[in-house]
């Protein structure tokens, strides 16, 4: 029994959800009410100007017959799958390097950490300048070493627009796995590695017996965090090629911000309400993965 | 055995290395371009540059109003950091220190909250703003950045408050603070590094944000940075030396600051949103 608790008393629970008041006003007026309403208007055939009638599955009929529709979801599902596994990927490597005894790892690990602390919409500016055929830093880069002679317009042809936004989404969004996984190897303690070592354990061995079960749980969540995020990400896409050429990049938030642009909000949020089964799920893990890890 | 240790470490320089070139070589393109002529961008492009020039940043401050842009963007994140820190910090010294009967409802709400992604909201959003008559200006626009940086900072702020130990408040209490008193003068004094982390995490957030600011912000006056940079690439001659610039400019500042409070930012990483 605390002592704070023989002073105050059961008012002490009015003072702890009086506490809690402001932000549960605010979450509820911005993000309940919203959500709940952008599913309303997803069933609605509303314009600008015309709250619209309910049309009941009116809008997922004409987004299932629509081409469009289709390219966002696959697009969607190859960058986050493909970013995922780059970034993990990297990453983990990194961290596994950066985690050694190495002279100059201080700053070696504030350099990879640079693309993090640039903002979304400068990176993927700078990436589209990079980019380009003309101007462009990475033609200039391999035209000049000889690794490439011809001059490829990456954004602007389909084969290789979605690899372009997926290597800058990546170069982007590594440093959050990187950072992630090199806390979580530094909390293994060292005697770990040792008993493994005198043990007789190969490096191989090491890893899945001492490092990979101890920053499993990190991974996991930030994999849950990096899909909901790359899922829903709308820089990359709108600043590099706004889902073109013909669609080969459209993603669903781009997709549904076209539809708010051309004024049809019922489409537009029927775009974003599609996607939300899915997005369900990896979000109710996440919270999940993410309660458990503050209760331990 | 030691020849295989020096071809390991060489092998780790070797591929921290190239990592780190690549890191480090938009951001030489970012810097290098907008110093350039538009000669030497667009027909010479080069490595390093003839002539170096700042007339780009002249151009896009000049011209494009740029200064406006970045006066919007820093009025915009403060004042979302600062509505943000205050609301943040008394709910999560609740969520930490009371056992109330919600509470783990009200966390997990608040998770739902901080995973709920922009995309989905900006439609009912727009809607609701217009609605109210904050269509087109920054006070809307600092109301709706409340959506993603209440949640993430009332979360990572848990996890600063939960390591303040009980005792010293307790102490403080017996000595006549009340409980506001006691987190006021002991729990936000103490937690001054996690509240700096979430201040920048909350700060860049708002900074970075533009998605909601396309959808919302309509006329020129009211466009934050990245705004601006939008709209100059959506002209028709695409002018990547004053982009650049603008990119530099509302770059560079964030990194600096997260290269000075690195330490914090992977604290407050560890510490709440990637709790292994």
């Amino acid at each position: 029994m605390s002592a704070a608790r023989a002073i105050f008393g059961s008012s002490e629970t009015r003072f702890a959800y009086t506490l809690l008041l402001p932000v549960s006003i605010l979450l509820a007026g911005l993000v309940a009410y919203p959500f709940g309403y952008a599913i309303y208007v997803s069933f609605t055939d509303r314009v600008v100007g015309n709250d619209g009638q309910w049309i009941g599955l009116g809008n997922f009929h004409y987004l299932a017959q629509s081409p469009a529709f289709w390219a966002a979801i696959q697009n969607t599902v190859v960058l986050v799958v493909a970013s995922d596994v780059l970034k993990l990927a990297i990453g983990l490597g990194l961290a596994l390097l950066v985690n050694q005894r190495l002279p100059g790892r201080g700053l070696l690990r504030s350099a990879l950490m640079l693309p993090w602390a640039m903002p979304a919409f400068v990176a993927f500016l700078v990436w589209r300048v990079i980019y380009q055929p003309i101007g462009g830093g990475l033609n200039l880069l391999l035209t000049a070493s000889g690794i490439w002679p011809e001059v490829v317009d990456w954004l602007g042809q389909r084969s290789t627009a979605m690899p372009a936004v997926i290597a800058a989404s990546v170069w982007r969004g590594f440093p959050f796995w990187f950072v992630s996984i090199l806390a979580a190897l530094q909390n293994i303690p060292l005697e770990l590695y040792e008993a493994a070592r005198v043990d007789g354990a190969s490096a191989w061995q090491r890893f899945w017996a001492v490092t990979w079960p101890s920053i499993r749980p990190v991974v996991i969540v930030t994999t849950l965090l990096s899909s909901i995020w790359t899922a829903n990400s709308f820089e990359n896409v709108w600043l590099l090629t706004q889902g073109g050429p013909s669609d080969a990049t459209i993603v669903f938030p781009v997709l549904a911000y076209f539809g708010m642009q051309t004024q049809r909000i019922g489409e537009a949020a029927a775009v974003s309400v599609a996607m939300l089964p899915v997005l369900a799920i990896l979000v109710f893990a996440g919270t999940t993965m993410m309660q458990r890890g503050e209760d331990e | 055995m030691k020849r295989q240790a020096l071809l390991g470490r060489i092998f780790t320089y070797a591929v921290l290395g190239i990592a780190v070139l690549i890191v480090l070589f938009p951001v030489y393109w970012m810097i290098i371009t907008s110093l350039k002529l538009p000669r030497e961008i667009y027909r010479t492009p080069a490595l390093w540059p003839q002539v170096f020039t700042l007339n780009n940043y002249r151009q896009l401050l000049d011209d494009k109003g740029f200064l406006d842009n970045i006066l919007n963007s820093l009025i915009v994140a403060s004042a979302v950091t600062v509505i943000s820190l205050a609301v943040s910090s008394i709910a999560a010294y609740s969520m930490v220190r009371f056992r109330t009967r919600f509470r783990g409802v009200i966390g997990r709400l608040i998770l739902f909250a901080y995973l709920t992604p922009t995309s989905l909201l900006f439609i009912p959003l727009s809607i609701l703003m217009a609605r109210l008559q904050l269509g087109n200006s920054l006070y809307g626009l600092v109301l709706v950045y409340l959506t993603f940086s209440l949640p993430l900072s009332t979360w990572l702020l848990q996890g600063y408050f939960r390591s303040v130990p009980r005792a010293l408040e307790e102490q403080g209490m017996i000595d006549g603070l009340t409980r506001l008193g006691a987190l006021i003068r002991i729990v936000l004094p103490l937690s001054v590094p996690g509240l700096a982390a979430v201040a920048i995490f909350t700060f860049t957030g708002a900074w970075n944000e533009l998605l909601l600011a396309l959808v919302l912000i309509t006329s020129e006056s009211a466009r934050t940075a990245p705004l601006g940079l939008n709209y100059l690439i959506t002209s028709d001659v695409l002018p990547w030396g004053p982009l650049m610039a603008g990119a530099v400019l509302s770059s560079l500042p964030l990194m600096l600051l997260y290269f000075v409070a690195q330490r914090f930012m992977v604290q407050g990483l560890a510490a709440g949103s990637v709790k292994g």
